[in-house]
Parts: C-alpha cells; structure tokens; sequence
C-alpha cells in the first residue's frame, strides 16, 4: 500500500519535471536570442563606455567615469546633440498628437471618402525612411527642379535654402517626420474612437451638448489612454531617429540637426578612439529610454479603469 | 414615387454641409500623396525632363532607361534586391520558428521562473537596435560574421513584440480546447500547429506584416552592420547611387525608390483594409 | 407633463423600411408602454420622440408643437438608455450635473437639484466616486437621476431594465411605477418583455414589424384582443389558438378545465396529458388532443394528472375567441351568424 502511494508521487514528481523541461525546451531559442542580443549587449555598453577604445581594441586604457564627464562637461557635441533630439522631439509630440487627433475625429464617420483618406494618409508609414527622405531632399533641395521652392515662388515667396540654412534644416526633418506618421497615429486613435459608444453621443445631445464641448468633456477624455500611450510611443520613438536626418542633412549644415543616434554613430567608428564616448552616449540614451517606459508602466496602473 | 423624390432632396440636403471638408480632405489627400507621385513619374521621366522648371506633371517622354541604367552601373541593384528579400525572408522564417513555442509556453504552461523569463521579453521590448548596435557589431566581428548577412538576421531571430503578441493571442483560446486534444493524445507540436496557430491568424499575420516592412524597410542596421557593398540591402543601395560619379542624378535615385518601395505598395494594394486593421488594432505596443 | 403625438411617420433605414404611415397618440401623464420583438420598430419610434433618430417624414408633435426637427437638447425629454450611456470619465455627480450646466442653471439651484435627486435614487455617498467602481444597478441609479433632475415633460426609457439580473430587475419596476406615481410625467418606457409591459403600463402599445397591433390597457389587451398576434403575445404559456377552415379559435391555457370525465361545454375534447411541469402555486400540462394537430397548453391549480392520463379539456364559451384567416378578431356584434364560430368550436358543424 505504502509502496504504491511513494511510486505514484514518484511518477507524478516525474511527470511535472518533463512538463517544465518541455517548457524550457520551447522558449529556449527565444531566450538565448534575446539574451544574446539585447541583455548581453545593454551589460556590455555600460563596460565599453568604462573604457577608451576603438572598434579594433575596444579596451586600450581604463577610463571609469571620465567619459561621461567628457561627453556631459567637456564636449559639446553631446549636450549639443540632446538638445537638437530634444527640440526634435517636442515638436514631433505636439504636431503628431494634435494632428493625428484632429485627423481621427475628421475621418471618423464610415464614409467612402473617408476609407480613402485613412489609406492616403497611412501609405507614407509603410513607406522607407529613407526612400522619403530622398523624395523630400529633392523637393526642399535648392536646384531648380527642388518643389518647394518653385512652388513657393508660384506665390512670390522667395526660395530658400530649406536643407542649408541652420533654422530651416531641422523644420525640413520635423516636417517630413510627422508627414511620415500621421496617418499611422491617426489610425489608432480612429479605432479608439470607434469604441466610443454611439449611446453617450446621444446622451449627450440630450444633455445639450454640442460638437466642441462633447469633444473636450467627453470624447478627449475618453481618449486620454491611448493620448497616453502614443505619447510615450512617439517620444521613444522620437529619440532613436536616424534615417531621415542622415539621407536629408546628414547632421548638418554645422551640427544643427545632429542627433542623439548620429553623435552615437560619429563617435563610434568614424572618430579614432572615440569608442567609449559613442558608448556613453548609448548608454545615455538607453537610460532616458527605460526612464520614460518605467514612467510609463507606473502611469498606466494608476490612470486605467474607468470603463 | 413620391417617396423616392422626397428622399433623394432630403439625402442631398444632409450631404451639402459636408462638402466643404470633402472638398478639402480631397485636396490634403492629394498633397500627402504627392510625394509618392513625384517619385514615380520622376522614375519614369529622362534627366533633362526630370530636372526642369517649371516641373512637368506627367512624363513627356516616358522610359524605362532609368530602370536599365541602374541595372548596368557599376554595382547593379541585383545583389542589393536579393540581399535585401533574403534578410527579410530569413528574418521572418526564423521568428515565426522562435517566436510560437516561446509565446505558446508563456501563454499555456505553467514553469518556474515564468515571470523572470518573461521579463527579459519585456526588458528586450523597450531596447532598440540604436543601444545594441556597438555591443553586437563587436561581436559579429569577432566571430568573423561581419563578410556576411548574419548580422543583419541573428539579432531580430527573437521578436519580443512578437512574443508578446502571440502570447495575448493564445491566451485568448480557452483552455478546454488544449486538454481535450491532450486527451486525444495530441502532441505539443500538434497542438500548436493544429489548434492554436489556426485560430491566431490574424495576429501572426499582424506580426508578420509589421516584420516585413519594418526589416525590408532597414537602413540604419545595416548600415553599422556591412562594410562591403556585397553585403547591403536595397535601402543603401539608393545612397550608393547618391554618391556616383554623376552626382544627385534624381531620375536615377527615383528609378532605384520604386523598386524599393514597389513591394510594400503592392502588398498594401491588395489588402489596404487588412493591413490598415492590422497596424491600428495592435499598433500601440 | 405632454402628450406625445406622432403623425404619418415614416422610417426608411436605407432602402430597408422600418415603419410606414404611423399615427400614434401617446397621452399625456400616463405609463405607456411600447412593447414588441426586436426590430419591431419600438425603439425607432422612441428615438424619434428624442430626436436623435429623425422621422425619415412625417411629423411628431409635443403638446401640438411640431418637435420633428427641433434639437434634441431643446425638447425637455430625458432618455434613459439600456446600457445607462453614462460618462466614464465624470464623478457621479459630474454626469448628474452635466445637463444642468449645459442648460446655464446657477451654481446653487444646481447643488439642491443634484442633492435632492441623489437621495431619491439612493446615491448620496457615491457622488465623488466613478461610475467604472460602481455595480450595474447603481450605474442605472445614476442614469435615473440624470434624467430626473432635468425635470422634463417626457421620460423615455429604453430597456433600462434589461441588463440587470432578475431579482434588481423586479426591485427596480416597483420603483419605477412608484416614481411615475409620484412625479405624474408622461413616460414612455420600451420594453420586449410583456410581462414587464403589463406590470407597469397604464396603455400598452403592441407593435410588430413597424405596425400597431393593438393599443390598450393591460387588462383590455389581455380580456379582448383584436388580433391574433396581440392573443398570443400577452399571457404565458400563450394563447392556444387551433386552426380552422373558416377561422381560428383560441383560448387561454388559465382558462382551461381540465378534467377525467366529460364534461358539457361550449369547446371540449378528450386527449393524453403529454408533459407536466410543476410551478408551485400552479401547474403546466401540455395535452395532445385527439384529432388536434397543435398540442394544448393548460394551466391550472390542480396537480393530479400525471403522463399519459386520459383527460377532457374544456373551455366555456365566453372565454373562447374567434379570429378570422387573417388574424383579425371576430367578436359577437361583428357578424350576423356569430353562433356559427361557437358550433365550430364544439366540433359539431363538421367543416
């Protein structure tokens, strides 16, 4: 009786234990990628940004914090290059948010037109950065064939040197940026949208409410989760541009549009020892990425619930 | 009918007020789609055509030389087009292999350490290549993997939005469904091949999609990741040309653009309402 | 207070047409009741009243002013929706409150309404809270309360009661017929449940496919339908109706003797007892009629039968009802040879 009751537990112990083996062996691949590839290399940024090196010798002399001090103290080029992401990157949030908002709540009645719309405004999204960095430095370029400006002098408006000139560079990448993601954002506000009962627009005529007061009382906080969520999306999002910048201006003219991901770049292979710096960078940047997630997370455990 | 008459004014008296934003919608879909426009007939138009002011708004004389030209030039866009659809069709093979038992085992299986493993999905989510770049180029280059494509697949092997993804997806399937195939001696594979997948196509479908565009769309990666042009996508191809003897040659740059952006947009012809489903629905994280 | 007057309405949703040249007078003060399956056009006519589905033409009347196509914010109606459409974004008192604003009521008048109100539906302790942390029947408390304290002429009501469980439900009628008792508005409740309909109604409405069926007080439309379908709509188990050539006739399983013996009377006929089902003050047969295709359902306080009695079924002949081929009631002063149907009825006229 006792010998039976020990074999079946034994069995049962057994059992379990190849349960979680198979389990292991199916998320096995997954987790030795990920690790590989994206913790294994987070560890090995914050050492190399330790250190002085190149991409042949990574580890030539011992640096400690000194990095960090050069890149937030002594040279420019970084402070210089948060700022430029940062202007970049206020305004991308205002002009993606408001726009894609005033976009959704336009197409949101189930017309033909309006189907059109959101495939018109969406097709700039699947569309490479790079390929629309190239339309766009053609039709801001300052040839004779650059768009912009003949059709700016359609209305008398002197051309200008939209790429070149140091003021005008960056707003040549914010707007070709937000052209870019219009669409997109606007299309996942419209499905928010569409979960909006129909009954509390009804209630709310009833109530006496109309067009802009529903929309700023009712509707907009009604949105104010994903308003949420796609602020955080854009501004990490935001932080990692690089393709447009590089194609359109290259960080020029002068430093004007070098950002964050490109003074990474600069600094990395292109500069002669200059490696530790380029990791500090990453290093940086990985640091205000997970803050603003974290941010994020805590956030949403206190925003949510109010359906 | 008198009805019917009744209903036609009254039909076109609702319609009236929104002309006016019709109209203007039409004319901010124009200008939005006009870029692309350009791109086009600008492939399709000779240099001098392509170059001129005032533009033209329809080639006066078509051609396909650009296309040939490019062809013929020093680096031809072949090698670049297969390396970029082999990337990407490498790329998605290898997630969708990775990526279902990983998502089925977080969604389905009980095993210790299921939270801290799940966690490094997580963490993995919210790093992005600009982070990983340095750390990784390092080691490609150190197993002598740099004079190949597998720098520019191994990293994406493990979609963690993918993962997370499917996960949700799956754990949608009642539980019922798996214990009554475990009693009728299914195996895992089975399991996951015939229950699961089948009833999560559209969310593979999603992740497949968001994939494709997003690795058929990448420059910056393999930028850091090649130093031999016999290595690089279709992306960098187009900068290549930028650099060529002629210069800015915008017939030519145009010409290598549509073969760039030609498979996206046939995609998205074919299935607009899908994809667009597909991009809204899942698009924030 | 106002009287509700519909006129030629029509409502084409596309080419698909709802209701068709209905007129309709709902009167003022009363507990009508639209009642009908769905799709029968119950709640479009509501929503015309509101004005937030528009008559496609026709005209709809408030105390004899023409409201077709006036604002729906302007009409003095409160509408309480069947899923509440309370906003989840405010406090309770907020969604309360929101009607009043927009109305420019001033701060003080609109603080008494709201705490005056809150304590008729009970939620004074709640109206800091969000209506996401409260249960389904306080979120319908909140929905009331909105609507009451705008103190209109009309309350329209749509299924309110529909998404609560059963016991609320029923606590929930008591207190609805307790409010109209007490504020006297019109109210204009929709409903596809008919035993609601007949608790609460002062007139009821039947309606099927766009169309009135009838238009009566619960005991009018339960004692002398006009039709077939308003027969068997009111009353469970429904109205056993049997069909013959010439005309229909029905009766009321309540009204049906059922007995071992024979028994003399105006409609009897023997059969077997096929089901029973014991409801506890009563009981429920279904009986299989010899000769009779349609199986009869009975309803009686006697529970002795058992499956597969042999039993006699009769009715009296005021409680049978004769309906045309058409379905259209045949009463004693509308034909010549009336006593024709009674004959039929007893099976002694051989058709």
């Amino acid at each position: 009786m006792l010998n039976n009751t020990v074999t079946q537990s034994n069995l049962r112990r057994r059992i379990k234990l190849r349960s979680y083996l198979t389990s292991y062996v199916m998320i096995l691949p997954a987790i030795i990628f990920l690790l590989i590839f994206t913790i294994y290399p987070m560890g090995k940024l914050i050492q190399l940004s330790l250190w002085q090196g190149n991409a042949a010798n990574a580890y030539k002399k011992f640096q400690g914090l000194e990095n960090y001090r050069q890149i937030l103290t002594v040279r420019r080029e970084f402070k210089n290059a948060l700022i430029n992401t940062g202007v970049y990157t206020a305004a991308i949030v205002v002009l993606l948010i408001s726009f894609s908002v005033i976009f959704a709540v336009w197409m949101q009645k189930d017309r033909k037109i309006n189907n059109l719309a959101q495939s018109a405004f969406f097709v700039p999204h699947l569309v490479a950065s790079v390929s629309c960095a190239f339309i766009w430095s053609w039709i801001f370029s300052t040839d004779t064939s650059g768009l912009m400006n003949a059709f700016l002098k359609l209305f008398g408006v002197p051309a200008r040197n939209w790429l070149g000139s140091s003021k005008t560079a960056m707003i040549c990448i914010i707007v070709m940026n937000t052209w870019k993601s219009i669409g997109y954002y606007a299309l996942i506000i419209l499905s928010a949208l569409k979960s909006i009962p129909a009954e509390i627009y009804e209630a709310a005529r009833l109530d006496g409410s109309h067009n802009s007061k529903t929309f700023l009382k009712i509707t907009l906080p009604m949105l104010s989760p994903q308003l949420f969520m796609l602020l955080i999306t854009i501004t990490t999002g935001s932080f990692k541009v690089f393709d447009s910048i590089r194609i359109m201006t290259n960080g020029g003219p002068g430093t004007s549009t070098q950002v964050l991901c490109m003074f990474i770049y600069e600094f990395a292979f292109n500069r002669p020892n200059s490696l530790g710096l380029a990791c500090a960078g990453g290093v940086m940047l990985m640091l205000i990425l997970i803050l603003i997630t974290l941010f994020d997370f805590k956030s949403l455990e206190k925003k949510v619930h109010y359906q | 009918m008198a009805m019917k008459d009744l209903q036609i004014k009254r039909r076109l008296r609702n319609y009236l007020p929104n002309l006016p934003s019709d109209i203007l919608k039409i004319i901010i879909m124009l200008i939005f789609v006009f870029p692309f426009y350009w791109m086009f007939i600008t492939a399709f138009k000779f240099y001098n055509e392509a170059i001129q002011t005032p533009p033209t708004l329809w080639p006066v004389n078509f051609t396909f030389s650009n296309f040939t030209n490019i062809w013929e030039m020093e680096v031809s866009f072949t090698r670049y087009f297969i390396n970029s659809v082999v990337v990407t069709a490498s790329i998605i093979v290898m997630q969708l292999v990775i990526m279902v038992p990983a998502a089925y085992a977080f969604a389905k299986r009980d095993f210790p350490c299921k939270g801290i493993l799940f966690g490094v999905v997580l963490v993995a989510f919210m790093i992005p290549g600009q982070v990983t770049y340095i750390p990784i180029y390092l080691m490609m280059a150190k197993f002598k993997l740099i004079a190949s494509l597998w720098p520019q697949i191994l990293p994406f092997a493990a979609n963690a939005f993918g993962i997370f993804m499917l996960r949700q997806s799956f754990k949608q399937i009642p539980d019922e469904l798996i214990e009554s195939a475990r009693l009728d001696n299914a195996t895992e594979t089975q399991i996951q091949t015939r229950i699961m997948l089948p009833m999560c196509k559209s969310a593979m479908v999603t992740i497949a999609l968001f994939s494709f565009v997003s690795h058929w769309n990448a420059y910056f990666w393999p930028l850091v990741m090649t130093n031999n042009e016999k290595y690089r996508p279709l992306t960098m191809y187009i900068e290549k040309i930028k650099d060529a003897e002629y210069g800015l040659i915008w017939n030519n740059i145009m010409a290598a653009n549509v073969i760039l952006v030609i498979p996206v947009l046939i995609f998205f012809f074919f299935a607009s309402k899908k994809i667009i489903q597909a991009f809204a629905y899942n698009g924030v994280k | 207070m106002a009287e509700i007057r519909f006129e030629k309405v029509c409502k084409f949703f596309g080419s698909n047409k709802v209701i068709e040249n209905l007129d309709l007078t709902i009167q003022d003060g009363k507990f009508t009741v639209l009642v009908g399956a769905s799709g029968c056009g119950k709640t479009t006519l509501l929503r015309m009243i509101a004005g937030i589905g528009p008559a496609t033409s026709g005209h709809v009347y408030m105390d004899d002013k023409d409201i077709t196509d006036m604002d729906p914010g302007k009409r003095d109606i409160a509408m309480v929706f069947q899923n509440y459409a309370i906003y989840p974004t405010m406090t309770v008192k907020e969604n309360i409150e929101f009607g009043l604003k927009n109305r420019k009521v001033p701060k003080a008048e609109r603080e008494r309404l709201i705490s005056e109100y809150a304590a008729v539906v009970g939620l004074t302790e709640y109206l800091d809270r969000k209506p996401g942390t409260l249960s389904g029947g306080q979120r319908q408390r909140i929905a009331l309360a909105r609507a009451m304290v705008k103190k209109p002429k009309v309350f329209l009501m749509d299924e309110p009661l529909s998404n609560l469980d059963a016991k609320l439900r029923v606590a929930m009628r008591t207190e609805l017929i307790e409010m109209h008792n007490r504020l006297k508005t019109t109210f204009i409740y929709v409903t596809h449940d008919q035993v609601e309909a007949m608790a609460m109604a002062d007139q009821i409405v039947l309606m099927n496919k766009g169309q009135i069926m009838q238009e009566a007080s619960p005991e009018v439309i339960y004692r002398d339908p006009n039709n077939v379908f308003t027969a068997q709509f009111i009353g469970t188990p429904p109205m056993n109706v049997l069909d013959y050539t010439e005309c229909q006739v029905g009766f009321r399983p309540e009204k049906v003797h059922i007995s071992r013996e024979s028994h003399d009377a105006a409609f009897a006929r023997t059969g077997k007892v096929l089901t029973r089902e014991m409801l506890g003050s009563e009981t429920q047969y279904k009986v299989l009629l010899d000769g009779v295709e349609t199986p009869i359902m009975v309803k009686t306080a006697d529970d002795s039968y058992v499956f597969e009695d042999n039993v006699v079924l009769s009715v009296e002949e005021e409680d049978l009802y004769f309906f045309n081929n058409e379905g259209a009631r045949i009463r004693k002063g509308d034909v010549a040879d009336f006593d024709k149907y009674i004959r039929i009825a007893g099976g002694k006229n051989n058709a």
